[in-house]
């Protein structure tokens, strides 16, 4: 090979300092964000590439990033919802359930938890993906309106919306099974 | 009571699941190989399969008029439009005629086989000079499929790689194309830099 080392030409070529950082931040957020990726994921293999995507933004993004523990994880929660939301306009999640509320209504009382699960779980893909973030975060991770919304960089009122809407459509999926 | 809620928490998989330290390790090293070189997307987890190339058949050689960039003396993250489509080597009044060199003209159909959406690696490599370089492309595996899928029945004509909106390689398809291409569009290395770089903006 002529010409220069690739490394020499590479675009703000991360410093020591830079990677570094990058590893804190890994070890510092990893597991609480592989949690709420795996709850808006589908599959656990599919939130392990959400997580590892996001901390790839990261890599390339490394000034993008806020300091402090805090915003550095409002930052993180914030690419990673936003990943999902890529991801889920190019998957056909929407088109499986556009038009079929009642799909649970197969379930029978034979049926075991685990199907009854992964219904509840095929629920909540089929909430968009801030909708479903603002309800994973709300109802399984405990967070109040006012943490969401700094969190996910919205305003109060977009939160409670996406709440109710959420909550309301996850009613209508999941009619069946709330009876039982 | 919350029955939302309570369903939501029985079958929350988290309370179910683990995270394999395996994953975690293999997670952290992908990321930090990235920080040594942030312009390759490294494949997910291990699991995103990058196809190797099959035959990229390049026939074409760099073209005229995708230099548009040459006078920047700073490499900016700026999004760089990555196209491939058939072409032909005659014309019909459904395609778009692109000259390509001097004695040359293709005709480009209007599909686009693949984007900037298909694309899951861009990379400098060694271009066919000293000191030019050219762009590797790897793409998804959907991306590849497509790619496989149109070269395949495209044997003996023309594809083109555009770049901006411009034809900087129009190969010969040899044989079906997987899912990397190298755009050996004789580059500085900056220009490679950028051309990968932008390929990953989103």
């Amino acid at each position: 090979m002529n010409g220069a080392p690739m490394a020499e030409a590479l675009p703000a070529a991360m410093t020591d300092v830079a990677a570094d950082r990058l590893a804190r931040l890994f070890d510092r957020h990893y597991e609480r964000l592989y949690r709420l990726a795996r709850r808006l994921a589908p599959s656990a293999d599919a939130a392990r590439d959400l997580v590892q995507d996001a901390f790839l933004r990261a890599a390339r993004s490394p000034n993008a990033i806020p300091h402090g523990a805090r915003d550095e994880e409002a930052w993180l929660v914030r690419v990673l919802v936003n990943l999902q939301r890529d991801a889920w306009r190019k998957s056909a999640v929407r088109s499986r359930y556009a038009g079929s509320p009642h799909h649970v209504s197969t379930i029978g009382s034979v049926e075991s938890a685990v199907v009854a699960r992964a219904t509840v779980w095929r629920a909540l893909d089929a909430l968009a993906p801030r909708r479903r973030a603002v309800v994973v975060l709300h109802e399984l991770e405990g967070l109040d309106v006012r943490a969401i919304a700094s969190l996910l960089g919205i305003s109060g009122v977009t939160v409670r919306w996406h709440l109710s809407r959420g909550r309301r459509e996850l009613a209508v999926r999941l009619g069946a099974l709330k009876k039982e | 009571m919350d029955p939302i809620r309570d369903l939501l928490k029985d079958a929350d998989p988290v309370r179910h699941e683990t995270i394999a330290p395996a994953d975690r390790e293999r997670a952290r090293r992908a990321v930090l190989a990235a920080a040594e070189h942030p312009h390759a997307r490294p494949s997910s987890v291990g699991r995103r399969v990058v196809l190797a190339a099959a035959v990229t058949a390049i026939a074409g050689g760099a073209v005229a008029g995708g230099k548009r960039w040459l006078g920047a003396t700073t490499v900016h993250a700026a999004a760089v439009r990555f196209e491939a489509r058939l072409a032909e080597t005659t014309p019909t009044l459904d395609l778009q005629p692109v000259r390509v060199a001097p004695d040359r003209t293709i005709y480009l159909h209007r599909d686009v086989i693949v984007t900037n959406d298909d694309v899951v690696a861009a990379r400098v490599v060694p271009g066919n000079a000293p000191g030019r370089f050219a762009v590797a492309v790897t793409l998804t595996r959907s991306g590849g499929e497509k790619m496989r899928a149109a070269t395949a029945a495209h044997i003996g004509r023309p594809l083109a790689l555009l770049v901006d909106g411009v034809v900087v390689m129009a190969p010969t398809v040899r044989s079906a194309i997987a899912a990397e291409a190298v755009l050996s569009g004789d580059y500085t290395h900056e220009e490679a830099a950028r051309i990968a770089e932008g390929m990953l903006v989103r």
